[in-house]
């Protein structure tokens, strides 16, 4: 079995001897396609960062009728608490609030004193939601819940942009991977063409290997080592090509190069797609026993 | 029996390339196929080694069955037959050795078996000297030896071969069936398609007759005298 895998190898290693130029040709517009791809991912992964921290920070603030106490709004808060996709509560008196008011808005401090003692703001309770929980209409659902609870004077929840940032962050998701979809279509019929271009080449060696008893793995695994070499050196090549470009704009233009699962990701995908494109190829170019 | 044939047809597009074929061949017989192009000499051919399948009836291999045959097990048949053709099919990018050391190596042969056999079967066939040569850098005979060379390299129970001298001058025609004799002479079963079967010594082998996808009636055909 060694000595065939080894067969196996160096057959494929002629094939692309054989065709060198057509195969670093091949290996370049793999290259430069999923560049495009890289360059996307880049920006979708940057722009994805900044969305996912705005979605972070989204949470429900519950202001509290004045006349709730403060062992009433603590059991509100307990109840809160308990409630699906709540992370954590937290509440705030109206003593806290004033304290965060004038540390976060020193300039207009005196807004509470030109009020007088009488004035004081609304007790609350923040609530932190789980991630999978920050979506429009779970944040929405669980801010109809509580609005109606007693003691409960009014709900905020960012419902003008919390929409708007979720069909962002989804639409994001969905473009990435509607995008992979295509290169990884694209990508295969490359390959399949080069396969396919491949096996016509060397018809008379495949039909002579057939011949002599080749297994059917033996005469296919070349040409499907020659796909997957040039999906994961031509994916391996576009990042290596979008690194520069990235370094190049990094001190115009701040921002992170991809993290290393979407590396491995786009490694996969110029995989996946060289074989899937050898397997096309193979299937149109090798002929099979008629019956 | 090596082979046999039960009632076999072939059409491409009801156009009967063999039909009704019963044949059988036994281990160490020399048969020769004769009969004009398009006689069903090559579908008879690839039938024996399944490249290609009966419309109807069944073609039984070294125990393989065309019905039964798994896709796997394709290798394993061809392994136990040798295959010549008239234009001597070599791959044109590797040197003798490697033409003829092809059939061991895939079938998993170490690199030291392939050589000792090789070497010992080009010297047998007088080829040594040419190992290192290309298809290109041979005579007709040369290329010729070259393709018997590989195709009986792995010790088929059949050796195939189909129009062997087609496209070569009498005088190395001669060699070459002297060579398919004298491989036939050490139990290696040959069945061997040509226009011409006053090539091969009466006695020495049994003649049929394709014409246009039908075995000539052997009662009323005697086959060699008749030629």
């Amino acid at each position: 079995m060694i000595h065939l895998l080894k067969t196996s190898f160096h057959e494929g290693l002629l094939n692309i001897r054989e065709k060198l130029g057509s195969f670093l040709v091949t290996l370049l517009m793999v290259s430069l396609s999923f560049m495009v791809f890289d360059i996307f991912l880049m920006v979708s992964w940057n722009v994805g960062t900044v969305l996912s921290d705005e979605q972070e920070s989204v949470g429900i603030e519950i202001f509290l009728r004045e006349d709730v106490t403060e062992i009433g709004a603590v059991n509100l808060a307990d109840l809160i608490s308990v409630m699906e996709g709540v992370r954590s509560v937290y509440y705030v008196s109206s003593l806290e609030a004033e304290a965060v008011f004038r540390a976060d808005l020193p300039e207009q401090a005196d807004l509470l004193i030109l009020l007088g003692p009488q004035f004081h703001l609304p007790p609350s309770i923040q609530i932190s939601l789980h991630p999978d929980c920050r979506t429009s209409e779970k944040v929405s659902g669980l801010a109809r819940t509580v609005s109606g609870m007693d003691g409960v004077e009014d709900v905020v929840y960012g419902q003008e942009y919390l929409p708007g940032l979720t069909r962002a962050v989804d639409m994001m998701g969905k473009l990435v991977v509607l995008a992979g979809l295509v290169l990884a279509i694209s990508l295969s019929l490359i390959v399949a063409n080069t396969v396919r271009l491949a096996v016509a080449k060397r018809a008379l060696t495949v039909e002579i290997m057939s011949i002599v008893g080749a297994p059917g793995w033996f005469v296919r695994m070349p040409f499907l080592g020659e796909g997957l070499l040039t999906g994961i050196t031509g994916s391996a090549g576009s990042l290596f090509l979008t690194g520069i470009i990235s370094s190049i704009l990094s001190s115009s233009i701040p921002h992170d190069f991809l993290p290393g699962r979407w590396i491995l990701l786009v490694l996969l995908l110029g995989a996946s797609s060289g074989a899937a494109g050898s397997w096309m190829g193979m299937r149109s170019g090798i002929p099979k026993p008629r019956s | 029996m090596l082979i046999t044939f039960q009632n076999v047809s072939r059409y491409y597009n009801d156009w009967p390339a063999l039909e009704n074929i019963d044949l059988t061949v036994e281990s160490g017989e020399f048969l020769v196929l004769s009969g004009p192009s398009g006689a069903g000499k090559t579908t008879l051919f690839r039938l024996i080694w399944m490249g290609d399948f009966p419309t109807s009836g069944v073609v039984e291999v070294s125990g393989y069955r065309s019905d039964r045959i798994r896709k796997g097990d394709l290798s394993f048949l061809r392994r136990k037959l040798g295959i010549v053709f008239q234009d001597f099919r070599l791959l044109s990018d590797r040197t003798v050795f490697d033409n003829v050391a092809l059939p061991l190596q895939v079938a998993g042969a170490s690199p030291r078996a392939v050589r000792k056999r090789v070497f010992s079967l080009l010297a047998e066939m007088e080829l040594n000297h040419r190992r290192l040569s290309y298809p290109h850098e041979l005579s007709g005979g040369e290329q010729q030896r070259v393709a018997i060379a590989r195709a009986m390299v792995a010790h088929p129970a059949i050796l195939l071969a189909d129009e062997p001298t087609g496209n070569l001058d009498p005088e190395v025609s001669k060699h070459v069936i002297e060579l398919l004799l004298e491989i036939n002479r050490t139990g290696t079963a040959i069945i061997l398609a040509t226009h011409d079967p006053r090539q091969i010594p009466a006695g020495t082998a049994k003649y049929l007759y394709l014409d246009r996808g039908h075995l000539a009636d052997p009662v009323s055909w005697d086959g060699y005298n008749q030629l």
